[in-house]
């Protein structure tokens, strides 16, 4: 090994790093052998793609060089960290040009061709990301390191093997709901009339923190039954109390063993009012059909039709979102900006993971109503994970 | 302190915006560029080597725009700046800013043409380490393919890295930038108090973790994470945690290190306490009172006007003189990833001649240690260098606390 570690490093922070080493070697097979279809010589994560990353490691900041000819791959991190995924990864403190085209020669791809993943926004992760995440100085220092090489966008290598889930991240996704729902159960505890908003948001946050998940920002909209002065936050808010007919919506967002569950929630401090009662009816009607049509094998150009066709019913208008979830920012989008293109040939698998949200506005204009859940796609159908009762809460 | 909700801060004027976009404007005009250009960077999730250098992946552009994410093409002329951004909405600052469409590359390479910058000599902030901000970024923080379409599209464009001339004029804060900071740090000690009052042996350390949090949370601080560490008062090492530790539980002569950090107006502000489970050692306390010594030594040296390597080297040597040794750990506040960045892992090489200036704001936390270095502790907060010198943003009292 020509690269030589440097002598200081910061104090290791440990993450949560519980997958079995099956889940390393499955993840690790899926990436190699559609890495190894594609025609390339091994798959890449460089700096900047940290999602990606730590699917394959575990670690809170790696890069990967993962041969796809079944050798080990070669793991950089850094602050001294390992786990039981990466016993011995090469270690950095604050310089990654170095290790990582020294991971690449170490490894005989001068001549390689090298699929890069997160150069681009993938068509089911980074799907948001339309330039990728790729660090441009590191990656530029490794391609004049690596002049004769082949550098090449391959982001959906990784994107189609976290598209589809283990039970071990199954699990895991069970569980964030589960707290995301704790979450919004002290959510309608705690809101009440005259509360400061940062202290609903914080009484919120501290209590799903308790119950084991990562920090990730919920998104509280907070406004008025009507529909008027809402704001979204994802901090706590300043200058706001709730007052009677408040309205708390929310995307409540948990965090465990990785995987990113949403949950999606309207609280109102007062009455149901009657105007909200049809929307709601309408909301399920479609939440429903929607979780029905979510099963293996389906086109999403499919659901993209379904999205258009419910658009609009006796005056109510419906906008749907349907995610692909899992370790963020993943895909497919299916909503009403969504080009048909983006979708072409991608296909509902068996156990892949979707938020699935839609939003219907009454025949008023204002009246507006959001409920949203994730959703596992089993053998034969959708099985929504969320537990609570579909529509609005009330509270005094 | 006000309750968030009763608040009477509305958040940063127009007139500081101007005196920022000014500010970046004069910095670059020194050095010869025709515009100042903040590309699309890596956000601080995918990007993360810590939680100062994530939080200052996009640090240039919120200096700048107040937005979360976005681009910013500011020329040197007094023109107005363009942004390019991908966020939901606009703000005080920036009701309006151009939405990116297909690539961030061709929006911000349009934007450069627009401005007649085709052959222009242009200062790209954030491609390397900085030397007053970016510091641990070694590698710099923009985003490769949108920046390889911006060169591409420009190809008789010089574009240069921008020589910290978005990061000077981050490096020193206006009144109402040491005001978010003085409420962030007035958070953080809050964050602090409540950690002595839950720490106790039994408790579990993602209860004192969540405790934390949320206290500083209903103060009004944005999301944070505390950094904690907690074992045995005789490890050498304590493992860091930056969420709710899985597992663990303090126990009688355990020691707590931290770093509490607080937003307030998107700024972070630092407060650091040590705690003991238990009496604290004699050669503990040795250490911490020499620590004591070092912060207010160093508290009487910090003025604007002196350079860097003055302050180091007698921070570093004041230990010492006590037959003990010191190390100097001290960097800048603001927006994310400030600096200059003076820690065990990075001297200070890069900054010897650099200059203090009044204005500059600093988490101040230097360490003491025992002749064998075996025991090593650091104290520290805030402080901003006035014109007569560097005041603490919150009156604490440097020490180890003991819990009985």
């Amino acid at each position: 090994m020509a690269y030589k570690p440097p002598t200081r490093a910061g104090a290791t922070v440990y993450v949560w790093s519980n997958y079995s080493l099956q889940e390393r070697d499955r993840r690790w097979k899926a990436v190699r052998e559609s890495g190894a279809k594609a025609g390339f010589d091994c798959i890449f994560v460089p700096l900047g793609d940290g999602i990606d990353a730590r699917y394959l490691t575990q670690l809170r900041c790696s890069s990967v060089v993962l041969p796809t000819d079944g050798r080990p791959p070669i793991i950089i991190a850094d602050r001294s960290s390992s786990n039981t995924w990466a016993p011995e990864p090469w270690q950095t403190s604050r310089e990654w040009s170095e290790p990582m085209a020294e991971a690449l020669l170490e490894l005989g791809m001068e001549r390689a061709r090298i699929g890069v993943a997160g150069l681009k926004g993938g068509r089911v992760s980074h799907v948001t990301s339309i330039d990728g995440v790729v660090n441009h100085g590191a990656f530029a220092a490794v391609m004049r390191r690596l002049p004769n090489a082949r550098f090449e966008e391959a982001t959906d290598i990784l994107g189609f093997a976290r598209y589809i889930k283990s039970a071990e991240e199954i699990a895991s996704m069970r569980k964030a709901v589960e707290i995301a729902e704790a979450g919004l159960a002290e959510l309608a505890a705690a809101a009440r009339s005259g509360v400061d908003a940062a202290a609903l948001y914080a009484r919120v946050m501290a209590r799903m923190l308790e119950l084991g998940a990562e920090y990730f920002p919920w998104a509280l909209t907070l406004g008025m039954s009507d529909g008027s002065d809402a704001k979204r936050f994802t901090d706590p808010p300043l200058g706001r109390r709730l007052k009677a007919n408040s309205l708390a919506q929310t995307e409540m967002i948990a965090v465990f063993g990785t995987q990113i569950a949403e949950e999606d929630q309207a609280v109102l401090l007062g009455p149901i009012p009657e105007a909200w009662k049809p929307v709601v009816a309408r909301q399920r009607e479609i939440f429903d059909e929607g979780v029905k049509l979510l099963t293996p094998g389906r086109s999403c150009a499919e659901l993209l039709e379904f999205s258009k066709s419910v658009a609009e019913k006796g005056g109510m208008k419906a906008k749907v979102r349907l995610v692909g979830r899992g370790a963020g920012d993943d895909g497919p989008v299916i909503g009403a900006m969504t080009q048909p293109d983006a979708l072409k040939e991608l296909t509902v698998e068996k156990n892949t993971l979707w938020l699935w949200r839609p939003t219907v506005t009454g025949a008023d204009g204002k009246t507006r109503f959001t409920w949203g859940g994730t959703v596992l796609v089993t053998e034969k159908d959708g099985e929504l994970l969320s537990k609570r009762a579909h529509g609005a809460i009330s509270v005094a | 302190m006000e309750a968030p909700a009763d608040t009477t801060w509305k958040g940063f004027s127009l007139a500081e915006r101007d005196r920022r976009w000014e500010a970046v404007r004069k910095q670059a005009a020194k050095r010869g560029f025709d515009c100042i250009l903040v590309p699309l960077c890596v956000d601080g999730r995918n990007q993360h080597l810590s939680l100062e250098q994530a939080r200052g992946m996009r640090s240039d552009c919120r200096y700048l725009t107040l937005l979360e994410n976005g681009a910013v093409i500011l020329p040197t002329d007094g023109r107005k700046p363009i942004i390019v951004s991908d966020v939901e909405q606009g703000n005080d600052w920036l009701p309006e800013f151009r939405r990116v469409k297909r690539s961030w590359g061709e929006a911000m390479a349009e934007a450069l043409i627009e401005y007649g910058m085709e052959r222009a000599r242009i200062g790209v902030a954030g491609l390397s380490r900085g030397r007053v901000v970016h510091g641990r970024a070694y590698a710099g923080v923009v985003n490769h393919t949108s920046y390889a379409e911006v060169l591409r599209r420009l190809p008789n464009a010089r574009f240069e890295d921008d020589d910290d001339a978005v990061a000077y004029a981050r490096y020193v804060k206006s009144g109402e930038e040491i005001d978010c900071l003085r409420r962030g740090a007035a958070i953080a000690a809050a964050g602090i108090e409540e950690m002595g009052r839950v720490a106790r042996p039994g408790v579990t350390d993602a209860h004192l973790y969540t405790s934390v949090m949320r206290r500083m949370l209903e103060l009004g601080s944005g999301y944070y994470p505390l950094a904690l560490y907690t074992g045995p008062l005789d490890a050498a090492r304590l493992p860091r945690f930056e969420d709710p530790p899985e597992g663990r539980t303090l126990q009688p002569m355990y020691r707590i290190h931290n770093e509490v950090d607080a937003l307030w107006g998107g700024m972070i502000a630092q407060e650091q306490q040590g705690f003991m489970l238990g009496p604290i050692p004699e050669a503990w306390q040795r250490v911490a009172d020499l620590q004591r010594d070092l912060f207010y030594a160093g508290l009487e040296r910090l003025k604007p006007g002196i350079v860097y390597h003055e302050f180091i080297d007698s921070v570093n040597s004041f230990g010492k003189s006590r037959g003990m040794n010191s190390l100097i750990l001290m960097h800048g506040r603001g927006y994310g990833d400030d600096g200059p960045l003076l820690t065990p892992q990075d001297r200070g090489e890069r900054v010897r001649e650099v200059v203090m200036q009044e204005g500059n704001v600093y988490i101040w936390k230097p360490i003491a240690m025992s002749d064998d270095e075996k025991v090593q502790y650091s104290w520290g907060g805030c402080v901003v260098l006035t014109k007569t010198g560097a005041v603490q943003l919150v009156k604490r009292t440097p020490g180890m606390i003991s819990i009985q």
